[in-house]
């Protein structure tokens, strides 16, 4: 069901991406998203695309296999773009119809509007298709860590953050078998109307949050014979290094910024 | 209702990166009546072929023909029910599939989504639960207040109410205390011998195979390396040994007694038979003296 896809997966591999601190990963995607608001004209939409590009073919992720996982967001890009196109006004008018038009300026944010979607989509799959789940949660341990300050409970988010990543996996396959087996008792899902479907859902979803139920009892109980108390006092096995590579990324990225802020009007 | 497997292949996610094949290239035939035990490694493929024995999934290479229906890549999900309704599957721990207030319910959902109505569904459900040794008092219960085992009954029931023609274990023992193991067994191959209902077992436990199984079938990385009566499969014990799998205790045993100097005709396989070889072994040396 799931096949499809791929955003939010992560494939192991041993590029230069993959190597790269999940700290600055983040922290350059989130800064990434962030810039691309700046953009307003086809220079720097150009600029933004062959950054990602760039950091695309540097992952040595197969590109048909990113465009394929870009597919079951099709519809939704389209949607959006279709609406900004037919109801922003402004500039030449090449058709009118009721309230519906087309112009200059709803062409032009249509096509802003679809390059945002992209580069935000295709930044944010490579970030979690070259950074492992729980390398991802660390990195944003150490960087919430500076609320703790104002009594944030950084350790605990981020424990509740690594089980919940470490128990998807398990709960999707969970999913799969309990579906089987409701299906061999003839339970047809995704047939019928839609309070059909909706029925059908039950014999699912029950039994996923009593074994949700069992699981975290089981876990608790399993964590606190191991000696968990909380986070206070506690060592960390993965710890996270900064190299050259990332302190030249973050370079790269101040670089980026500054044409950036050049070739826009 | 035969089930036939025809060069069948399956591989997960394909077209990905995660791609995976599963099985590859499988060719058997599990005949109506048969008691069928499939063996193999963890991994090997065994639930994989399970899933296509009642068109959970789909072949994505070869035919699955179950009875008359013939089940290929491109079969559509629609009317699957019949084949469903005979075939029925006990999955691993198939007490997670419990879901309804009261262990009536639960037990009576299946043969309902099968069109079964009235005191048919009452009778069947009493009977169901009944052959997994809970009386009626277990009815109005809700299936959450039991302990594991007896959460594993009731879910058989759920699936022995459907009255399926042939019956999919998958290791359904597994972590049952001895006495419930024997008991549970024992319903399977009474069922088996007076209802004449195929079974498919799925199991590690060799001397279960030995008990029970009258067709054996060793899958190994997909495929299958070996298929054929329980004593074929078990009479080349150093093969056996080489793929890392066990062999019945009985046999064991026999292999110890013939290291020194025993003789037997046949290897036996359970208890029954060593015990039996073993007598005629007296007896020949007590004429002999």
């Amino acid at each position: 069901m799931m096949d499809k896809m791929i955003f939010g997966r992560y494939i192991p591999g041993d590029s230069v991406i993959h190597k790269l601190d999940p700290r600055v990963k983040l922290l350059a995607s989130f800064y990434f998203i962030g810039i691309i608001f700046l953009c307003n004209n086809w220079q720097s939409y150009t600029l933004m695309f062959l950054f990602t590009l760039l950091a695309l073919s540097l992952s040595k992720i197969k590109p048909s296999f990113i465009i394929n996982g870009l597919k079951p967001l099709f519809w939704l890009i389209l949607f959006t773009v279709v609406l900004q196109i037919l109801f922003t006004r402004g500039g030449e008018v090449y058709f009118k119809w009721g309230i519906l038009s087309v112009t200059e300026l709803g062409l032009m944010n249509g096509i802003f509007i679809f390059c945002r979607f992209v580069l935000i989509i295709l930044i944010s799959t490579l970030l979690t298709l070259t950074t492992p789940p729980l390398s991802l949660s660390d990195a944003i341990e150490y960087l919430l860590r500076p609320l703790e300050v104002v009594k944030f409970p950084a350790h605990e988010v981020s424990l509740m953050l690594s089980i919940a990543l470490r128990f998807v996996p398990t709960l999707m396959d969970e999913t799969e078998k309990i579906m089987n087996a409701q299906r061999a008792r003839g339970v047809d899902f995704g047939e019928g109307n839609i309070m059909d479907k909706m029925k059908s859902i039950v014999p699912l979803l029950i039994p996923l949050f009593v074994s949700s139920f069992n699981r975290a009892e089981d876990l608790a109980t399993a964590m606190e014979a191991r000696g968990y108390k909380g986070g206070e006092g506690r060592t960390k096995y993965r710890v996270l290094k900064w190299q050259s590579r990332d302190t030249l990324t973050a370079l790269v990225f101040v670089v980026l910024t500054v044409i950036l802020v050049y070739v826009r009007n | 209702m035969d089930i036939q497997f025809e060069q069948v292949g399956y591989t997960y996610q394909p077209d990905t990166p995660f791609a995976f094949c599963a099985l590859k290239d499988i060719n058997l035939t599990i005949k109506e009546g048969s008691y069928t035990a499939i063996v193999g490694h963890t991994g090997s493929g065994k639930s994989t072929l399970l899933q296509h024995l009642n068109a959970l999934i789909k072949p994505t290479a070869g035919v699955v023909k179950i009875g008359d229906r013939l089940i290929t890549t491109d079969t559509p999900n629609k009317n699957l029910k019949e084949v469903r309704k005979e075939v029925g599957i006990v999955f691993q721990f198939p007490e997670a599939q419990l879901f309804e207030e009261t262990i009536e319910k639960d037990v009576a959902f299946g043969p309902k989504n099968f069109g079964v109505e009235g005191e048919e569904l009452k009778k069947v459900v009493r009977d169901s639960l009944q052959m997994v040794g809970l009386d009626d008092s277990y009815l109005e219960r809700s299936p959450f207040e039991l302990s594991g085992g007896q959460m594993r009954r009731v879910a058989i029931a759920g699936v022995l109410a459907m009255k399926p023609s042939v019956l999919v274990l998958d290791e359904p023992t597994a972590g049952l205390d001895p006495r419930g193991r024997k008991e549970m067994m024992g319903m399977f191959y009474d069922l088996h011998k007076e209802q004449g209902i195929t079974i498919v077992l799925v199991t590690h436990l060799m001397d279960d195979v030995a008990n029970f199984a009258d067709y054996v079938i060793v899958l190994e990385k997909g495929q299958v390396i070996k298929q054929g009566l329980p004593k074929q499969v078990f009479t080349d014990t150093q093969w056996l040994t080489t793929q890392q799998l066990g062999v019945p205790a009985a046999t064991t045993f026999a292999q110890q007694l013939m290291a020194r100097g025993f003789q037997f005709d046949t290897i036996p396989l359970t208890t029954k038979e060593l015990a039996q070889e073993i007598a005629k072994i007296l007896r020949k040396s007590g004429e002999q003296v």
